[in-house]
């Protein structure tokens, strides 16, 4: 355990125990024949071992799931599909005709609803499970059926292989384009590009501790594409599919480099196991 | 022998063994996996983790199918009722064990 932790204390130095100055245990500096501070550090890197959730095997498979980034393209790609045939109507059509742009995105949201977990677990038995194995997929939290206690660990939930994607990820994309579309557009169209940010910030907030989460300067640059879009000028009628337009190629782009990354790391198999038929 | 020995010896060996119990942990928490997964997350050699799949098969702990996704032929492994209800026994006589007075109802 001391060598886990020196070792620790290496790859990260002292950033982590800045600001712990009192030993939470009067008497147990003297009792371990270690200085306070040695102590002290030691304490903060045990605790921080014991809150890391995503050693447990369910947790681990959950965030399998998104591994390979491909969860983020589905997403990506319909938001930008459809956000780009909203976005080529709005360019055709007269400046005096109905706004039917946003019918196209909720198309494309109920074909996500309708196939996107399909289409995931399809782009995955050709990609993800023939290089580093199948496991089921994680449910979302709500849905999960009550379940015998199988770890064992006494304050383990029964079953670990959950997940909040759609909550998390999917319907803060999709209530922040309803908003754009449906709720703001109407009334004030100079606030539109002030949501990118409003986007960004959620999903970063929201992921932050998930088994997905968004590295801060890639939510930065999505931030900034709003108030980008705002400088540029560009016509406030193009600017409600534009900025789902955006957020999905964001969305695409964090996918497809993690997908890169994965093929990187994990090239196709040749042994028995994960050949093709 | 106190009682708390005689409990160690009456733990279900075919469970307690690492590799074994490492699989069981594995398809408590996701459900169900293929061979390649439980290859890579056990750190097991094809041989040893084969052997042992065939033993918790052969005691009905767990159920191994041929899938196809797609077009990929998968081998996988998921806890049967009985695995299920042995690993809660495990689990709560080992916890029962290791914490006198905690051990959890199956």
């Amino acid at each position: 355990m001391l060598a886990f932790t020196w070792a620790r204390r290496r790859r990260y130095g002292n950033a982590k125990i800045r600001g712990f100055h009192a030993c939470p245990v009067p008497g147990l500096d003297t009792d371990c024949l270690l200085t306070k501070t040695s102590l002290c550090c030691k304490l903060v890197f045990m605790k921080d071992d014991i809150s890391l959730a995503t050693s447990t095997p369910g947790r681990r498979a959950a965030s399998y799931w998104f591994l390979d980034g491909l969860p983020d393209i589905v997403l990506g790609g319909t938001l930008f599909v459809f956000a780009a045939l909203g976005l080529g109507w709005c360019i055709r059509r007269s400046a005096s005709a109905t706004r039917l742009d946003f019918l196209f995105l909720a198309a494309g949201f109920c074909l996500f609803f309708w196939k996107g977990r399909a289409l995931v677990e399809f782009c995955k038995s050709r990609l993800t499970y023939p290089r580093t194995g199948y496991v089921q997929p994680p449910r979302e939290i709500e849905k999960c059926p009550a379940v015998m206690p199988l770890s064992l660990g006494p304050s383990l939930p029964p079953d670990e292989n959950v997940t909040r994607f759609e909550r998390r990820e999917v319907l803060i994309v999709f209530w922040w384009c309803y908003l754009i579309a449906v709720g703001l557009y109407p009334w004030q169209t100079a606030y539109l590009p002030w949501t990118m940010p409003v986007l960004a910030a959620a999903l970063y907030a929201a992921n932050r501790k998930s088994e997905n989460p968004f590295r801060w300067w890639s939510a930065l640059l999505l931030a900034l594409t709003g108030p980008a879009m705002a400088w540029l000028d560009i016509p406030p009628r193009l600017q409600p599919p534009a900025l789902p337009l955006l957020a999905g190629a964001w969305l695409m782009a964090q996918g497809a480099l993690t997908l890169l990354r994965y093929l990187r790391a994990n090239p196709y198999p040749r042994g028995a196991e994960g050949v093709r038929a | 022998m106190t009682s708390r020995i005689e409990e160690i010896s009456q733990l279900d060996r075919m469970i307690h063994e690492p590799a074994r119990l490492a699989i069981m942990l594995i398809l408590g928490g996701v459900g169900e996996a293929d061979f390649l997964y439980l290859q890579r997350e056990g750190g097991f050699t094809q041989g040893n983790l084969s052997g042992h799949l065939a033993k918790l098969e052969e005691a009905g702990y767990i159920a191994i199918a041929k899938k196809f996704k797609g077009k990929m032929p998968l081998t996988v492994c998921s806890l049967t009722g009985r695995g299920k209800m042995a690993f809660a026994a495990y689990s709560n006589r080992m916890l029962g064990l290791l914490q006198p007075g905690r051990s959890r109802r199956p």
